[in-house]
């Protein structure tokens, strides 16, 4: 058999059809400046924000209503994309230029892997506060979401973790008080257990929140040690670090973290278990405030699966004190997102509208403080206890505003230092410690190489 | 005697009736329109899409890149060292190889079986066959949330072995890894094996009842029926089904990702959740890419070894 060939000059036209689409294409790849021509208009046009948090939409529409009380005009689309699925989404989607407007930023990885998408917002910021503008703002809402100099986000507020979260009516049911120290908690599990009540639930698949509890009880063995290690001051392998992989294997053996607690994610798994009641604590972290009021608390059981949901009072406590040093763990804690603004939106004028609202007006930024999702990202603004309901006031009024109190002051960094390599590496080493596959002295080692390997220089 | 023949017959060309030939010789037909205008579309596709994605897959394992910065850095083979040094990757491939086998094993058993059943007089039968079949259709991101449930701590299963008085076997079955893998292999087995009984059934059609007839004479019983004349003639069946399970569990990616996400401590990992988790979650998009070129390089070898394996064994 013979293969008939078409002649080269009828071929021709394609090829130029080709390289012209190539070129079109190669053209098209150069676009997305970080100045468009057009930006719209900045009180009127679509806004479309994706992002993981608030994680219930009804959050968000509260926001964009309270916005749209101002600026009618300006549509506001809010997607709420899963945390475990944000980085496959919004890499495509931002790329592609069919993305996003305007979308969550949190300060660490992803500051690293976004920052070349997003929009520099100094000027935005000076704009909206002022050349003070950072006097007016947290501190720690600036640094985590600044890359190379540039303000990839404007945070909208911030959250601190480093607590425990008590179910008060199984506390109060049992007769038992907040644990203080290793041997109280584990007790307390005891009790739970005999009353075939659960006692901690931790997803413990799932990385930054390991993390978390990771760093509280390296807070308890030595304060600081986390951060100073996190900053290559120290080594992974320092004996305080060993020391607080073994408290966290004992966490596991000792049967406060439930069965099964490394096939478990905190969202929605861990989440949904303590919201039904089925556990007395839970690590978590100021976020979890919102579920302190009753409309909150109604919506997530609802959520959760439960059937003519009756919310129950939930409070936080201080990590219990698990190494015996008579360190009380402090807190720690992050810009919990900033809004970006996409190099790429068509509608960049109304989304910095809808940015600067909610970041820098104090109307904007009273409404972020009142859902008790986020502490707000301006200083000047604290939430307004008399618009929040409470599920139970007498119980939970003073303890939750002791904790927006506390959380105000705290400096100690949550996850802006590490970047997703080295997270990578905590959450092998958490989970190869207390699967026992490895010793916390083997895990320390793996877990210092991993971070030599992704760049880290130590001293 | 007439012989009858099942295979078609072999239509010949029609001779040209031009006078003279047209000046092309009297063996040969009238010329042929050009072929290229009618591969074209599938040419491009397969080429322009398939090919030209491998072999970008191929040049960016050669990348240190996390697939948006502009620069690359160019690192050689370095990928492919560092994989090799990699624990994870190994398990990846440990898991892949029992996985398979196992699979495989379980699945063949039980869609014979159920084949050799459904050919039998059986009530209700189509029901049965309906039954078996339904796992292959539902998705199994519909049916991942089911299964995490049901394998939870608080879960159906536990709740079950608690109920008949096997409380002492109730665990956190995804929840630790010895029992991760094998719950994996289980989902695999219950939503595949629906195919593997409706490749055997079709295949058993073709078996001519007078050889059974024959056996049966002969005095062999349902087993040695199975074994010693069902069976070899499944052989195509098999090898087909072997390779496709091969492939299959290089590809394993749902299902893992889905109800463990690899864990706990990568023991549910594959290659495929491990390409997607150094390519999207850690950026890693070079050494993702170099794990996919091993990953087909592999698809390739396990399915040549099956095919010469199988033409050896049929000669």
């Amino acid at each position: 058999m013979r293969l008939l060939m078409t002649p080269k000059a009828r071929l021709r036209p394609l090829s130029v059809l080709a390289a012209a689409a190539l070129a079109i294409s190669g053209l098209a790849a150069c676009g997305g400046s970080d100045s468009p021509s057009d930006a719209g208009s900045a009180t009127s046009g679509t806004v479309n924000w994706w992002g993981w948090t608030p994680t219930d939409t009804a959050t968000a529409q509260g926001y964009i209503a309270a916005f749209n009380k101002q600026y009618p005009d300006i549509k506001v689309n809010y997607k709420l994309v899963n945390i475990s699925d944000w980085v496959a989404a919004l890499r495509p989607a931002l790329a592609s230029g069919k993305g996003p407007d305007v979308f969550d930023m949190q300060p660490g990885a992803y500051v690293t892997q976004f920052k070349s998408f997003a929009v520099d917002q100094t000027a935005l910021a000076e704009q909206a506060l002022g050349s003070d503008w950072k006097s007016k703002v947290a501190p720690i809402g600036i640094s985590g979401l600044t890359a190379d100099g540039k303000l990839t986000a404007l945070s909208v507020g911030a959250v601190y973790a480093g607590m425990l979260w008590i179910n008060a009516d199984i506390f109060a049911k049992y007769d038992l008080r907040p644990p203080t120290t290793l041997a109280e908690w584990k007790n307390a599990c005891q009790v739970l257990q005999r009353n075939k009540v659960g006692c901690f639930v931790q997803g413990a698949a799932q990385q930054g929140f390991d993390q978390d509890t990771l760093q509280s009880i390296a807070n308890s063995v030595q304060p600081g040690l986390w951060t100073k290690v996190s900053k290559g001051e120290a080594k992974w392998t320092d004996p305080g670090i060993v020391r607080t992989l073994g408290i966290w294997k004992d966490l596991f053996d000792s049967g406060i973290m439930q069965p099964g607690a490394i096939g478990y994610q905190q969202y929605p798994d861990a989440n949904n278990d303590f919201l039904t009641g089925k556990y007395g604590m839970i690590m978590m972290g100021t976020w979890y405030t919102q579920y302190a009021t009753t409309k909150a608390m109604t919506a997530a059981l609802s959520a959760a699966g439960v059937r003519d949901a009756k919310p129950f009072p939930i409070l936080p406590v201080a990590f219990p004190d698990v190494a015996g040093a008579g360190n009380t763990s402090a807190m720690y804690g992050d810009a919990d997102f900033g809004l970006a603004i996409s190099t790429k939106s068509k509608a960049r004028a109304a989304a910095e509208t809808f940015v600067k609202w909610m970041a820098t007006s104090a109307e904007g930024q009273q409404v972020v403080a009142d859902q008790l999702n986020d502490l707000p990202a301006l200083t000047s603004v604290r939430p307004n206890f008399d618009n929040v309901e409470l599920v139970d006031p007498a119980r939970q009024k003073e303890p939750v505003q002791q904790l927006v109190t506390t959380a105000a002051g705290v400096t100690e960094p949550r996850m802006s230092l590490l970047n997703a390599d080295v997270q990578n590496g905590i959450l092998a080493a958490a989970t190869s410690v207390a699967t026992g596959k490895a010793t916390p002295e083997e895990a320390a080692k793996t877990l210092q190489q991993a971070a030599e390997a992704a760049g880290v220089t130590f001293q | 005697m007439t012989e009858t023949s099942t295979r078609p017959r072999r239509v010949l060309p029609q001779r040209s009736s031009t006078k003279g030939g047209g000046g092309h010789s009297g063996r040969r037909g009238p010329r042929r329109p050009p072929g290229l205008p009618w591969i074209l579309p599938a040419l491009v596709l397969s080429v322009g899409l398939l090919y030209y994605g491998i072999g970008y897959t191929g040049y960016i394992s050669t990348l240190d890149w996390d697939g948006i910065s502009p620069d690359p850095e160019h690192v050689g083979a370095r990928n492919y060292t560092r994989i090799f040094h990699d624990p994870v990757f190994w398990a990846a491939i440990r898991h892949t190889a029992v996985f398979f086998a196992v699979t495989f094993v379980v699945q063949t058993l039980l869609g014979l079986v159920l084949a050799v059943l459904m050919h039998s007089r059986l009530r209700l039968a189509a029901l049965y066959k309906v039954v078996i079949f339904i796992p292959v259709v539902l998705a199994p991101a519909i049916m991942a949330p089911v299964f995490r449930h049901m394998f939870a701590p608080d879960g159906e299963l536990n709740w079950v072995l608690h109920h008949i008085g096997l409380g002492s076997l109730a665990q956190p079955w995804i929840g630790q890894t010895s029992t991760a893998l094998p719950v994996i292999m289980f989902i695999t087995i219950w939503e595949w094996t629906g195919v593997t009984f409706v490749l055997y059934y079709a295949a058993m059609t073709q078996i001519e009842p007078s050889v059974l007839d024959a056996a049966r004479i002969d005095g062999a019983g349902n087993i040695r029926l199975i074994v010693s004349v069902i069976w070899p003639q499944m052989r195509g069946t098999t090898v087909a089904l072997a390779i496709l399970g091969a492939i299959g569990a290089l590809k394993t990616f749902d299902v893992p990702y889905l109800v463990t996400i690899g864990g706990p401590n990568y023991a549910t990992e594959f290659l495929g959740t491990y390409i997607y988790r150094q390519t999207i979650p850690l950026n890693h998009v070079g050494y993702g890419a170099a794990l996919s070129v091993i990953l087909l390089a592999v698809a390739l070898v396990v399915a040549l070894i099956l095919q010469f394996a199988s033409r050896e064994r049929g000669a």
